[in-house]
């Protein structure tokens, strides 16, 4: 596996390192709403290469779930949206509808929460898994079928013919999850964006989702995994980026971050789980609609200095490769 | 925006035929009786829709027949409502074998025409405006019941109700202060709609007799003018404005119960993240 | 202060071909007054199911369930209602925990007024130290549960059930559908309240590593039957179940990253 540099535009780049699939820059939402603006996603810039697995991580309200939705062109008709998210040739933010939806499901997959429960229950899972391959035109019906028949059995199902002409209601849940993955990865895409595929999941479960999207997003796919689940990152990803109240904190190497955080959110996140001995951070995050004008996470911070309070850091460099938003690392 | 605006327009024409209704002595002094005039006269000054075969204004009947078709409608649908929301929270509330029965005899009693029922009624005994009323409103509750009842269920099964229940709230409690008024925009829509319904129900019960046909409304109106040749003679200030009075007041409940239907129906809503 | 003896809760449905489902198979079980007990296992495992059984929220298909030693079954529907305020339970989805149509201030005092517990005028002071109590700004007081965030929202749910004094609580998976650091911040919120009120907790969760951290003995169900019990740290370290064994197993996978942070 070559070795990555951190996502910033400007870094230098090696000569070997794969190309870069996905590249979002100065990614901005705002929504407006009675109230006011609300600043959903501020500024975050992510590079996303080939073959490499990336995890945004962050609890609900950072803006990690509007990332992943601007993506794929999801988002509702009162965002404002700024910034670029670029693909091959395309900007995803101002590409036509055709193109999106020419790329939606065909290079670039999702797999949302709850995977079990996301199937058509009146269409047999043959048909099911022949869709996208047929709405895409990648090849004619009949060789589809068979394209399906062949993906279920590369999924472990012991007679792929006979069940390809089954129900999804015939299947046990776990058979179903493997069903949905295999529906997202169909049309072979290069980016599959696996939104919160662990939530509400209990042990078992998780670490068999966890396994199964392991096991198929292989070789030169890239994974970009947005969830709240540190376990699930740290199983999953090389590197991970962790957003807080609309902008990336800190972005490093998977097992780096995790072992050692450098930001002191993501440290009092760790040091928040039951198996770290269950130490809440205090406060709440701040509202998206009324932002603080220093460091957003200045109010719970317990190393927090003066200008912290005034001041907006910006994303710092550090020797190790790592990028925090903290003025602990100017 | 479009919509607000139809919602007020619609809100302002009921507001306007109610206020006529109750303003009627003030704006017709004489009452719908007296003969005020030579028989089949077109509108003029002193008649605002001229007057009918026998000469009474027929402005002056409009608005007092208003009163009886307008308070028959909103009666009825008021007891249609009232008791369709009370058994459909008691029985959505306890379930068990009383849902059953009674949702038996709702479809028993449902499929059987409310008109043939009310015209065999008559036969036996001739009533007013005011039974006819009570009768509606009770059969008129019948459909009401089903609808209140899913809506009961979805509510009792939360966990804000098994909540209650844990904290000891007795359940008359629990259904008055917590299902009640989680249910009133249902009934909000389910008034406005019956009454929509009641309303030319009525008109069309007063068309065919099924009260005394000297009492003057909307309905017999439009009897009076139909069987007297109006529209054969082409009279059309005799047949109109009563017709035009019931669409009228009809659409502005319906739009009514429309935009009440968006605004409190869940579904119908923006996404959000 | 809370015995289950030989309860089962027995599904059926249909008039002619009754189907059924065993959601809790013949559990017996004690939890002593002022512990902390914990009833951990996977969905499905009936562990809901038996936490609304011991409140007598459900009726039980055969078994009993005794309270501070009396029978609950033998209770009037009426005696039943009043042992209500001592044995209570908070929810797991704080979404519909609350009535939407109650401001907090209505949400809280709501058990006062059924109960008559205080005056009118007492009842607003009552909230607002309550209020605190569970850590929530006095400002949020007039607030609707869509306004607020779903760790606000278990507060209320928590300060509403304290506001009884039980000295029973049953806490169904109170945080899974919370953030991390909100979970952090629920849970250590309970176990101060517990450790200043000396409360008995029942607390379910299917997440193994907080009851860990929540209860002093733990009962792990599967399939509707309790498999193994025993203090946590006695059945976390040396499972005897194989059932058990797996749990415990899937859960250091999952926290094996930590290494050192431990």
């Amino acid at each position: 596996m070559t070795e990555t540099k951190d996502g910033v535009a400007g870094v230098q780049e090696q000569p070997q390192s794969p190309r870069a699939l996905l590249h979002i820059d100065g990614l901005k939402v705002t929504f407006s709403s009675r109230s006011g603006p609300v600043r959903a996603v501020d500024s975050v810039d992510l590079i996303l290469r080939e073959g490499e697995r990336i995890g945004l991580i962050g609890e609900s309200g950072s803006g990690k779930t509007v990332t992943g939705m601007a993506i794929l062109g999801l988002l509702p008709v009162n965002a404002k949206i700024r910034g670029t998210i670029r693909y091959g040739d395309h900007d995803l933010l101002t590409a036509p509808d055709r193109t999106l939806q020419q790329i939606r499901g065909n290079e670039i997959a999702m797999i949302s929460q709850n995977s079990g429960n996301s199937l058509n229950p009146v269409m047999k899972i043959g048909d099911q898994i022949a869709e996208p391959l047929v709405i895409h035109r990648l090849c004619p019906v009949p060789d589809a079928r068979r394209e399906a028949i062949r993906v279920l059995s590369e999924l472990g199902f012991d007679d792929p013919e006979l069940a390809a002409t089954r129900y999804p209601h015939e299947f046990s849940g776990g058979m179903r999850e493997r069903i949905l993955i295999a529906l997202a990865l169909v049309c072979r895409p290069h980016l599959v964006i696996a939104d919160e595929p662990t939530a509400g999941l209990d042990a078992q479960v998780r670490a068999r989702i966890l396994k199964l999207i392991q096991s198929q997003i292989s070789g030169n796919r890239t994974l970009f995994l947005i969830t709240h689940d540190l376990g699930a990152a740290s199983f999953l990803c090389d590197r991970i980026a962790v957003m807080y109240a609309g902008e990336v904190v800190e972005c490093g190497l998977a097992k780096e971050v995790l072992s050692l955080p450098l930001h002191p959110y993501t440290q009092g996140l760790i040091a928040s789980l039951p198996s770290a001995g269950l130490h809440p951070i205090p406060g709440m995050s701040p509202s998206p609609a009324s932002l603080p004008r220093g460091c957003r996470f200045c109010e719970r911070c317990p190393a927090a200095l003066d200008r912290c309070d005034c001041d907006h850091p910006d994303l710092f460099l550090t020797e190790c490769g790592r990028q925090v938003r903290c003025f602990h690392y100017d | 925006m479009s919509r607000k605006i139809v919602l007020w327009v619609s809100v302002a024409i009921l507001g306007l035929f109610i206020a006529v209704a109750l303003a009627a002595p003030l704006l017709a002094p004489a009452g719908p009786y007296a003969i005020t005039g030579k028989p089949l006269q077109a509108p003029d000054s002193d008649h605002l829709f001229g007057t009918n075969e026998v000469g009474q204004d027929i402005f002056a009947q409009l608005v007092y027949g208003a009163r009886i078709t307008l308070l028959f409608g909103f009666c009825s649908a008021l007891l249609a409502v009232v008791i369709s929301t009370s058994v459909g929270i008691i029985i959505g509330y306890y379930g068990g074998i009383v849902d059953e029965i009674v949702c038996r005899a709702i479809d028993v009693v449902m499929p059987i025409p409310m008109f043939v029922l009310l015209i065999a009624l008559t036969t036996f005994f001739s009533p007013g405006v005011l039974q006819v009323s009570l009768l509606m409103g009770l059969l008129g509750s019948v459909h009401g019941i089903r609808i209140m009842r899913s809506q009961v269920l979805s509510v009792a099964r939360t966990s804000f109700v098994e909540g209650a229940k844990a904290i000891g709230a007795s359940d008359f409690h629990i259904m008055f202060r917590h299902i009640l008024p989680n249910v009133m925009p249902l009934v909000m829509v389910k008034f406005v709609t019956t009454s929509q319904h009641m309303l030319v129900m009525g008109v069309g019960l007063s068309f065919i007799g099924m009260w005394d046909t000297s009492t003057v409304d909307w309905g017999t109106m439009i009897q009076n003018a139909y069987s007297g040749g109006g529209v054969a003679l082409g009279l059309w200030w005799w047949i109109l404005p009563p017709g035009i009075a019931v669409v009228g007041i009809s659409l502005a409940l319906a739009l009514i119960g429309y935009s009440f239907e968006e605004k409190f129906n869940p579904r119908v809503g923006v996404n959000r993240i | 202060m809370i015995e289950l003896e030989g309860v089962s809760k027995i599904y059926s449905r249909g008039f002619i071909r009754r189907e059924q489902t065993v959601a809790v198979d013949n559990v017996t079980l004690s939890v002593k007054k002022g512990e902390s007990f914990g009833l951990v296992g996977e969905s499905g495992s009936g562990k809901s199911t038996l936490g609304r059984l011991a409140l007598r929220l459900i009726e039980p298909t055969s078994g009993t369930v005794r309270f501070d030693g009396r029978d609950l079954s033998c209770l009037s529907r009426s005696e039943l209602r009043r042992t209500r305020p001592r044995m209570q339970i908070v929810f797991q989805d704080p979404d519909t925990a609350l009535d939407p149509r109650m401001t907090v201030k209505d949400c809280i005092s709501e058990p006062m007024k059924v109960w008559r517990l205080a005056m009118p005028a007492e009842q607003k002071e009552r909230v607002v130290g309550l209020m605190d109590l569970v850590g929530l700004q006095p400002d949020l007081i007039d607030r609707y549960p869509f306004e607020l965030s779903g760790g606000q929202k278990q507060r209320v749910a928590l300060a509403r059930v304290l506001a009884l004094k039980p000295d029973f609580i049953v806490a169904d998976e109170p945080t899974a559908a919370l953030d991390l650091s909100v979970q952090a911040q629920i849970l250590t919120l309970i176990k101060k309240i517990r450790r200043s009120t000396g409360l008995t907790l029942l607390f379910i969760s299917h997440d193994l590593q907080v009851i860990g951290q929540m209860s002093d003995t733990v009962a792990v169900m599967h399939k509707g039957k309790i498999v193994e019990q025993g203090r946590t740290r006695d059945v976390l370290e040396n499972p005897n179940d194989t059932y058990t064994r797996h749990l415990v197993e899937a859960a250091y996978e999952s926290s094996a990253w930590m290494g050192k942070n431990r």
